[in-house]
C-alpha cells in the first residue's frame, strides 16, 4: 500500500507462487539427427538454455524454419515450430507474429535457405522489424542435400556444383543486413566459444524488433578443415564488447585476448567490423531500440470482434455493389 | 503615559473602545493588500475555469491559460496581434459575465461576448473568436470562483478519472470476452455438432447451398475431427466468468440498457451502505477478471489455481485489487459535518475502502463553538486533515478554491491514487465575507496561513521529505508573503509601503470579528504603534509600550491603521506556530535538519583545526595507502593433479564425446560436457574423445590403469591434451 504504484495485491502473488518452471529436458525432443561435432547442437543447446532461463512457456513459443540442416532445428524443441519450405521461414513467422503477437517467435535458417532462395524476405523481414529473433546457421555450404556451394561459400571452394572452386566472392551477410532500411538488430558469432553464443541470443531475443544473428558454424561432414584456422588460433577472433552489447567473461577473456570495445549504437563503425572476414568479428555489431515494429504500427489495438470484421467485409463488399439509382431502379 | 497610548493600550488588553483615541471599526474599510483587487473582473488570473470534457489531463483548464496558449500557438500569423487584442477583450468580456450568472457552457458564452461585442466594435471579432476557439480544442461548462466550484471542479476530475478507468475495464472486459467466447465457439465448430452438413451449408450462405456437396464435406472434417475437447469443469467455469463479466454492474460495457451503479454520494454513510451491499459483487468480479485472464491465455491449471480462488477475497480485497473498480466519491460540507459525519469519513478513510472524499469549507473562520467569540482558523477541516494525514495512507490534499487550477495535477494523482483520498477545499463563500469576491476570499486564506495548501502523497515514497509538500502556497519559505503597495504619503511623495497579509488582516474582513479592531484616526503619529508583524514574538510581560496595527483601506482609497487586540494577536500567533510546524513537515526550515546541519559544521571546522595540526597521523594514513596490494587470486581455477576434465564452459554440445562414452562423459545442466566418471570407461576412450573434441577442450590426465592393452602408444597420443 505504500508504494500504491508498484505493490501488488496478495491474490496476484499468490498466483506468481504457481507460475510454471521449466529445466533444459522440458525443452528437449527426440534425438538430434546431426552429425557429431555439428555446430547446430552448440546453437540448439544455447537455445534450450535461453528458454529455460527466460522462462518461457513451450505452448507460447515458435521455432519457425525452412530447409536444410539448420532447419530442422524445430523437431528438436519441445515447443510449437514450423518446418517450412524452402526460403520462407521469415514470412511464415511473419505471419505467426501478426496474428499471436504475444508469443516468443525464432526462426532458424541456413545459409543457402536464406541468402539464397529466401534473399527477398530476409531483405523485407529486417524492414519490417517485427519482434522476432532470427538465427542464420551459416556453415557455408548446402549440407542437408551434400555439398553444393552457397553464397556464402569463400571464392575457390571446390563443390559438387563448383568443381573447379566457385567463381564468385561470398556474399556478407552482415554488410547486407546493416545496409537495410529499419534494421535494428545485428550481431555474429561463432559456434565455438558456446558463452558468447549464449549471450548474443540472449541480447537477440531481449531486443524488441527483428534481431539478426550470424553464427558462424562448422560442418563437420562437409568442410571439416574450413574453419580450423579459426578455431585453433584466438587470435583470430575480434571479441566485441561494451557495456551496451556483451560483456566479456574473465574466462572467455583468458582464451580470446583479441578485443575491441565497441557500441553497438554506431552504425559507421558496425559496417567497417561488419566487413573483415578475418579476423572473425563476435558480439553486437548494431543496435537500434528506437525502430517501430511493424505488427505495432499496423495493429490499431482494436478487438476483431465479429462485428469489427463484419464492418470490414461489408465496406469491401460495397466497393462492388450496384446501387439503384435515384429512382429506386437498378 | 500620553492619554492616546493608554487607550491603544485599553484597546489592546480589553477590546474596550475608552477615551476618544479609536474610532470604531467599520465594513467601509478593507485590509490594505486588497487594494489593487477592488474589481476582480478588470484583472487577468485562473479564473474562470473550464471542466473540460476531456482525458483527466486536460480535464480543468483556465480561461487565461486557454487564450495565452491559443495565442502562443498563433507565433506565425500576421494576425496574430490582432487576435490576440480580440481574445483578451472577449475574455473580459466573459469575465463580467460571469460575474453575474456565475456558469454556463464554454461554447455559447464565449460566442455571445464575441456577438456583444462584434456589435459594438467591429465584425472581424467574430473571426478571431472562431479560430481561437478551434485552438482551445475543448467543450464543457465554464464557471466563475462560487460556492459550488470546490465540488463541482473535484467531481468534474473525478468523473474524468473514472472515464479512463471504464474505458481501460471496457476494452480488458471485450477482450476477455471475446476470448472466452471464442474457446466456447472453438468447441463447437471442431464438434459433431458444428461439423453436420446443416452447420457447414449454413456457414456458407445462402447463394452457394447447391454448390457444394455439404455431405461429403462433413464426413472428411468428422474424419479429421480433433479428439479432444473442453471438460465439463472448464466449460461451465468459462460460462460462468462469461456470466459474471456480462452481469457486473461497476461499469457501462457499451450496453445503454443495462444499469450501472452510483459511485457519487453525499454522505459517508451512504456511500458505506452501498459499498457494502455491493462487497460480494466486487469480489466476484475482481475473481471473474483474474480467472478469465489466465482462462484467455490458456494457463489456468485446476490443480493450483482452484484452490487460491475457491477463498477468493474471503478476507476483503486490498486496494491494488480494487484498483480496476470504480472510486467512491463522497462530497460533504465542512460546516455541517456533525460528529457521526465526522466518524464516518474517518472510518472510511481508515477501513481500506477505496473513498474519494471532498470536504468543502465555506468559513474558515468559524468562531469556536465552545469558548465564546474564540475564533477557530482554518474550519473544521483542519482537524479532519491532520487525522487523515496521521492515518499514513491517505492522500491529502488541502487547498484554497482559488489554487484549484495550480493544484490540478494534484487533484489528479489523489484522484489516481490506489487507496483513499481526502481533499479539503475551501470555497471562500461563506455568508459573513459577504461584498468579498469568493476567490479574492479563498486567496486570502491561503496567503494568510488560515487555510494553507498542503499535499500528503503516500505513493510518492517513504519519508515525509518525499510525501509532504506545502510549495504550492505563495511565498512558502516566509511567514507571510509580503505585499509591497506603491502610495502618496501626506506630503505627496511616492513611498511603498510593507503590507504582510496575516490572519489578522483576514479576520478584518469578517464582520464576527470587526470588534477586534480599532482605527486609529487620520493625523495621529506612529507612536505606540507598531506593525503587527514586528510583534511575533510578543509576551505580555508588563505593561505594553506599544500596541500591534494592521493597515487597512477605506472606499477612498486611503491607508488607515487599525489596532489589533491581544486575542486576535494570540490567535495570530497560534497560527503563524501551526504553519511553522507545516513548514518543517514540508522540509522548509525543519528543526532537526538545521541543528543537524549546525553541529555538523562546528565538527567540520573543528576537523579542519585538527588536520594542520600532527603531521604523524598523514604519514601513517600514507603507508597504509601505499601498502601492497594482495594478490587477486586467479578467478578461472583448473583441475590439478592427474585427474582428466573438460573445459566445460567452452563446450559446444557437439555429441562427439557423448558418442564414444556416455556413462564416462556427461551434459551439465547448461548441456555443456563434463567428465562424470573416468572410471566409466577407458584411457583410450579419453584420448579418442580428446582427439575428436573440435574445440580441443578435453584433457586426459594420466591413465588410472597402467596395465590398459596399448597404453604406451596412448600415453605419446595423449601428451597434446594434458
Amino acid at each position: 500500500m505504500m508504494d500504491s504504484g508498484h505493490s501488488i495485491s496478495p491474490s496476484e502473488c499468490l498466483l506468481r507462487m504457481y507460475e510454471e518452471h521449466h529445466e533444459i529436458e522440458d525443452y528437449q525432443k527426440g534425438v538430434p539427427r546431426w552429425c557429431t561435432g555439428c555446430g547446430d547442437n552448440a546453437i540448439l543447446a544455447a537455445i534450450q538454455r535461453l528458454c529455460r532461463d527466460e522462462g518461457l512457456l513451450p505452448e507460447k513459443t515458435v521455432f519457425v524454419s525452412g530447409i536444410g540442416c539448420s532447419s530442422r532445428l524445430p523437431h528438436y524443441m519441445n515447443t510449437y515450430g514450423f518446418h517450412g519450405i524452402h526460403g520462407r521461414a521469415l514470412p511464415v513467422a511473419e505471419g505467426v507474429k501478426l496474428a499471436r503477437p504475444e508469443l516468443s517467435v525464432f526462426v532458424n535458417t541456413g545459409d543457402g535457405d536464406c541468402c539464397s532462395i529466401g534473399a527477398a524476405h530476409w531483405i523485407h523481414a529486417v524492414r519490417y522489424n517485427m519482434n522476432m529473433t532470427m538465427m542464420l546457421h551459416d556453415n557455408q555450404i548446402y549440407g542437408l542435400t551434400k555439398m553444393q556451394a552457397s553464397p556464402t561459400s569463400p571464392i575457390g571452394l571446390k563443390s559438387n556444383t563448383t568443381p573447379r572452386g566457385s567463381y564468385l566472392e561470398a556474399l556478407n551477410p552482415l554488410t547486407v543486413t546493416l545496409g537495410i532500411s529499419n534494421v535494428s538488430f545485428v550481431a555474429q558469432v561463432v559456434d565455438w566459444i558456446p558463452e558468447v553464443l549464449y549471450q548474443v541470443i540472449s541480447a537477440a531475443y531481449h531486443h524488441k524488433g527483428f534481431s539478426f544473428v550470424r553464427i558462424i558454424q562448422r560442418c563437420p561432414e562437409w568442410l571439416p578443415k574450413l574453419m580450423e584456422p579459426w578455431l585453433h588460433d584466438p587470435q583470430r577472433v575480434l571479441m566485441l564488447h561494451h557495456e551496451d552489447g556483451v560483456e566479456i567473461s574473465p574466462a572467455v577473456a583468458k582464451v580470446y585476448t583479441r578485443m575491441e570495445e565497441h557500441d553497438p549504437s554506431d552504425m559507421n563503425r558496425a559496417r567497417e567490423i561488419a566487413s573483415s572476414i578475418d579476423p572473425i568479428p563476435t558480439g553486437i555489431l548494431y543496435r537500434n531500440e528506437e525502430v517501430p515494429c511493424y505488427e505495432d504500427v499496423r495493429l490499431d489495438g482494436r478487438l476483431r470482434t465479429a462485428s469489427l470484421v463484419k464492418q470490414g467485409l461489408e465496406a469491401e463488399f460495397d466497393k462492388f455493389t450496384v446501387w439503384p439509382d435515384a429512382s429506386g431502379q437498378a | 503615559m500620553d492619554g492616546k497610548i493608554q487607550d491603544y493600550i485599553t484597546f489592546f488588553l480589553t477590546g474596550r473602545l475608552d477615551g476618544g483615541s479609536l474610532m470604531p471599526m467599520d465594513p467601509v474599510y478593507r485590509p490594505a493588500a486588497f487594494g489593487p483587487y477592488s474589481d476582480l473582473t478588470s484583472l487577468r488570473y485562473d479564473f474562470p475555469l473550464v471542466l473540460n470534457r476531456a482525458d483527466a489531463g486536460r480535464a480543468l483548464q483556465s480561461l487565461s491559460h486557454l487564450v495565452d496558449d491559443a495565442v502562443a500557438d498563433l507565433a506565425d500569423d500576421p494576425e496574430r496581434d490582432r487576435i490576440a487584442r480580440h481574445g483578451y477583450a472577449i475574455e473580459m468580456d466573459l469575465r463580467r459575465e460571469l460575474d453575474v450568472s456565475g456558469s454556463g457552457d464554454f461554447h455559447e458564452l464565449w460566442h455571445a461576448a464575441s456577438d456583444r461585442l462584434s456589435k459594438e466594435r467591429e465584425d472581424a471579432i467574430k473571426d478571431s473568436a472562431d479560430l481561437l476557439w478551434n485552438l482551445f480544442n475543448t467543450e464543457g461548462i465554464i464557471l466563475d470562483a462560487e460556492r459550488s466550484v470546490p465540488f463541482r471542479a473535484v467531481r468534474h476530475l473525478w468523473s474524468a478519472v473514472q472515464a479512463d478507468k471504464a474505458k481501460d475495464f471496457r476494452r480488458k472486459t471485450e477482450r476477455l470476452l471475446l476470448k472466452l467466447r471464442g474457446i466456447l465457439n472453438a468447441e463447437v465448430a471442431n464438434s459433431a455438432t458444428g461439423r453436420a452438413p446443416e452447420a457447414l451449408r449454413a456457414g456458407v450462405g445462402a447463394g452457394f447451398t447447391n454448390a457444394f456437396d455439404f455431405t461429403g464435406m462433413s464426413k472428411i472434417l468428422m474424419d479429421s475431427k480433433p479428439i479432444s475437447a473442453l471438460s465439463d469443469g472448464r466449460r461451465q467455469r468459462i460460462r460462468d466468468l462469461i456470466e459474471v463479466l456480462e452481469g457486473q454492474k461497476f461499469f457501462s460495457l457499451g450496453n445503454e440498457e443495462a444499469a450501472t451503479y452510483e459511485f457519487a454520494f453525499e454522505c459517508s454513510s451512504e456511500a458505506l451502505k452501498a459499498y457494502k451491499e455491493r462487497h460480494a459483487e466486487a469480489v466476484s468480479l475482481t475473481r471473474a477478471l483474474k480467472m478469465a485472464e489466465l482462462e484467455a491465455a490458456g494457463e489456468y491449471r485446476e490443480r493450483m489455481h482452484d484452490r487460491i480462488f475457491e477463498g477468493f477475497g474471503e478476507r476483503g480485497l486490498g486496494f491494488e485489487d480494487l484498483a480496476e473498480l470504480p472510486d467512491y466519491l463522497v462530497c460533504a460540507e465542512a460546516d455541517e459535518l456533525d460528529a457521526q459525519e465526522s466518524s464516518g469519513i474517518v472510518e472510511m478513510l481508515s477501513a481500506g475502502i477505496p473513498v474519494k472524499i471532498i470536504v468543502r469549507t465555506d468559513d474558515a473562520l468559524q468562531p469556536s463553538p465552545v469558548a465564546e467569540g474564540h475564533a477557530n482558523l482554518g474550519g473544521r477541516s483542519k482537524s479532519l486533515v491532520d487525522l487523515a494525514i496521521g492515518l499514513a495512507d491517505v492522500f491529502v490534499l488541502q487547498a484554497g478554491a482559488s489554487q484549484l487550477f495550480k493544484e490540478r495535477d494534484g487533484l489528479v494523482r489523489g484522484l489516481s491514487y490506489t487507496g483513499p483520498s481526502l481533499f479539503s477545499v475551501y470555497s471562500g463563500s461563506g455568508k459573513e465575507s459577504k461584498g468579498i469576491p469568493a476567490y479574492l476570499a479563498s486567496a486570502a486564506a491561503t496567503e494568510s496561513r488560515v487555510f494553507p495548501s498542503l499535499t500528503y502523497d503516500p505513493s510518492a515514497g517513504h519519508d515525509w521529505s518525499s510525501r509532504m509538500s506545502v510549495g504550492n502556497n505563495p511565498s512558502p519559505e516566509d511567514d507571510w508573503p509580503d505585499h509591497r503597495l506603491r502610495c502618496q504619503n501626506s506630503s505627496l511623495q511616492a513611498e511603498t509601503v510593507s503590507a504582510p497579509f496575516t490572519p489578522a488582516d483576514l479576520m478584518a474582513t469578517d464582520a464576527r470579528y470587526f470588534n477586534r479592531f480599532a482605527i486609529v484616526p487620520d493625523g495621529a503619529d506612529d507612536e505606540g504603534l507598531v506593525p503587527l508583524n514586528d510583534l511575533k514574538d510578543f509576551e505580555l510581560e508588563g505593561l505594553p509600550e506599544e500596541v500591534p496595527y494592521i493597515m487597512l483601506v477605506g472606499e477612498d482609497n486611503r491607508l488607515r491603521k487599525a489596532v489589533v487586540d491581544l486575542r486576535t494577536l494570540t490567535e495570530v500567533r497560534r497560527c503563524l506556530a501551526m504553519w511553522h510546524s507545516l513548514q518543517e513537515l514540508g522540509g522548509i526550515h525543519n528543526s532537526h535538519a538545521e541543528r543537524l546541519l549546525a553541529k555538523e559544521r562546528s565538527e567540520r571546522a573543528l576537523d579542519v583545526t585538527v588536520s594542520e595540526a600532527p603531521l604523524t597521523v598523514a604519514v601513517t594514513v600514507g603507508e597504509t595507502a601505499t601498502a601492497e596490494p594482495e594478490e587477486v587470486e586467479d578467478a578461472i581455477a583448473e583441475p590439478v593433479g592427474d585427474d582428466p576434465f573438460i573445459e566445460t564452459a567452452r563446450c559446444t554440445s557437439c555429441d562427439e564425446c557423448i558418442q564414444i562414452n556416455g556413462k564416462m562423459f556427461a551434459y551439465d545442466e547448461n548441456k555443456q560436457a563434463y567428465i562424470a566418471d573416468p572410471d566409466a570407461g577407458t584411457f583410450r576412450q579419453l584420448v579418442e574423445a580428446a582427439e575428436g573434441c573440435q574445440v580441443s577442450i578435453i584433457h586426459t590426465g594420466k591413465p588410472r590403469n597402467p596395465n590398459e592393452p596399448g597404453i604406451e602408444d596412448l600415453i605419446k597420443r595423449a601428451e597434446d591434451f594434458q
